[in-house]
């Protein structure tokens, strides 16, 4: 049979097949459409006789470019739905966490040892301090919980003001733990680096509020949302460094099989990650500077410190392994 | 298809399930750098117009309400732009699209929302330093299909979604068609049929240039040469039942 013969014979089903194909990638599926697989594996030998009978570069690249169209189509990968946002929730996200616990210790470690360190430090000296918050940081870090306590709480009484927090929180801490997250690719580094930045800038704030300015302003607005917020930043750090310790130590696998493997695992420390931090966008934005007695905050803030200790403990124990 | 792989090639062959091999076109730093442009065009005009749209909404709503918005607007489109399109059905944003461009795996399947995640938001890695992408573009120099960093840890390859085709004039048919006195290999066959769909985008002169490196196949030097490559080819393409 001859490249003409061929491609007469079988134009029609080609014509059939290509009609499909555009219809579903136009999203209106015209009637027929289940014949679409078949379609497909007859083209797909079609193909291969073009390719074994050297039927020229013309017909084999069209064919080539059909396979193609229909192949993106049939192998397109379905998202769960609703049942996979909670079974991330309930079970898949606390498990991977549990999982990597090493590096849950190591990244809390980064972040929490310079942040006490500074905390301690503010007590005797303030020149580490003063270093790293410089004087406009502890120009803001006055204004904002300077002597008089409800500084913050004024600043906030603008209307919508919360509103416009809760989305600046939004921006900036997600952004940072998407940040933490890509630093992983350079080895670590750049998480590493993440986090051990936030904790020394955190710690040096603390510490000044505690010395310098009304630590009760101070931390009755952070202790709400602490929880989510340096979990979800501790969490992201433990995401880039799945990435980099890849890079670094890919075990038996060849490195970037390693790295693909890798970032699959971190996927669902980075779901949680940016979920924490949202939900602490929520919390910084319309509750932790709400003219609400102090208690509350803090009995609010331990609470869900106990509730994140528990949740990682315990959530999905029963359930199977989602790996 | 074997020798395809030796050769230096940006066409990559993939086997797929049903047993049949395609070829995917990788796509270099040059065009996604334009596509990236288009994108960018895009989210600056989109950003525009929000921003226009919500300081004249801010009267009514609240200067604070709009500039939230605004913030959380850009959020979006700076982080999930990318990703919300690369994870859809035509695997590729805007940019990406009009430049003819679509990210898959290396098995030619279509990508993942957490692929699609994953690479985009490693982009600020490739973006550094500052915004030049230079590590980006080291990574593709660095690499047989041109993935950036974002795209070896996705496990992702940027293809051209249609592979142009070659320019191609078939000259005009001969008037015979003649069995090639031996026979001939894969790539012999491929050659003759090319030169055959090629020939008339060429003038005479070239043509019998290129006709006297086969004169050992056809016994003959320029015009004639050319006219027996010719019916050869009519010959494997058209007529084989002579």
């Amino acid at each position: 049979m001859t490249a003409g013969d061929f491609e007469n014979k079988n134009s029609a089903r080609w014509a059939e097949y290509e009609a499909l194909v555009r219809s579903v990638e136009l999203g209106k599926p015209m009637p027929g459409v289940e014949r679409l697989p078949q379609r497909f594996r007859e083209l797909c030998l079609d193909l291969s006789l073009s390719q074994a009978r050297m039927y020229g570069i013309r017909l084999s690249e069209k064919l080539n470019a059909l396979v193609i169209r229909g192949y993106n189509l049939i192998y397109r990968e379905k998202t769960g739905g609703w049942q996979a946002v909670v079974r991330m929730a309930a079970v898949t996200f606390p498990q991977t966490v549990r999982r990597e616990w090493r590096l849950f210790w190591l990244c809390s470690a980064v972040f929490w040892i310079p942040f006490f360190a500074l905390l301690i430090a503010a007590k005797y000296d303030l020149t580490w301090i003063q270093a790293i918050l410089g004087s406009e940081g502890m120009a803001d870090m006055e204004k904002m919980y300077g002597s008089e306590a409800g500084q913050i709480e004024h600043l906030r009484s603008a209307y919508g003001s919360n509103f416009m927090m809760f989305c600046f929180y939004i921006n900036n801490n997600v952004g940072i733990d998407f940040r933490i997250f890509a630093g992983g690719m350079t080895a670590g580094l750049g998480t590493l680096f993440f986090l051990l930045f936030n904790g020394l800038h955190i710690g040096a704030s603390a510490g000044y509020a505690n010395a310098a300015c009304d630590p009760k302003a101070f931390w009755s607005f952070v202790v709400s949302h602490s929880s989510f917020e340096l979990t979800g930043m501790i969490i992201a750090g433990m995401a880039g460094m799945r990435l980099g310790l890849a890079i670094l130590w890919p075990g038996r696998l060849p490195r970037p099989r390693a790295l693909v493997e890798a970032a699959k695992k971190a996927l669902p420390l980075i779901y949680g990650a940016a979920v924490m931090t949202g939900l602490a966008a929520i919390v910084e934005g319309f509750w932790s500077a709400q003219p609400i007695p102090s208690s509350w905050k803090y009995a609010f803030g331990a609470t869900f410190w106990v509730l994140h200790v528990v949740y990682f403990l315990l959530a999905g124990r029963q359930a199977r392994d989602a790996a | 298809m074997e020798s395809l792989k030796e050769k230096l090639d940006t066409l990559q062959a993939v086997e797929l399930a049903e047993g049949v091999e395609i070829r995917l076109r990788i796509a270099g730093p040059m065009v996604r750098a334009g596509a990236y442009l288009i994108d960018f065009l895009i989210r600056l005009g989109v950003m525009i117009v929000v921003g226009i749209g919500l300081g004249f909404a801010g009267m009514a709503i609240g200067d604070k309400v709009a500039h939230g918005l605004l913030l959380l607007i850009w959020f979006t489109i700076a982080w999930w732009y990318p990703v919300y399109f690369e994870a859809g059905k035509r695997g590729a944003t805007p940019g990406k699209r009009m430049a003819g461009l679509r990210v898959v795996q290396p098995s030619g399947a279509p990508i993942s929302f957490g692929q699609s995640l994953i690479r985009n938001f490693l982009r600020f890695i490739d973006g550094m330093p500052w915004i030049t992408y230079g590590f980006g573009l080291a990574s593709c120099m660095a690499t047989k299909r041109f993935q950036r960093l974002g795209d070896l840890a996705a496990g992702t390859v940027v293809v051209y979604e249609r592979i142009p085709p070659e320019p191609s004039i078939a000259a005009p048919p001969p008037m015979s068609s003649s069995r090639p006195p031996v026979a001939l290999t894969a790539d012999e066959v491929r050659a003759l049929g090319m030169f055959r769909d090629r020939a008339g985008l060429w003038s005479e002169a070239r043509r019998s240039e290129i006709a006297d490196h086969a004169s050992v196949l056809s016994g003959a030097k320029g015009n004639a040469g050319v006219g027996r490559l010719m019916s050869m080819a009519h010959w494997l393409q058209e007529k084989r039942d002579s």
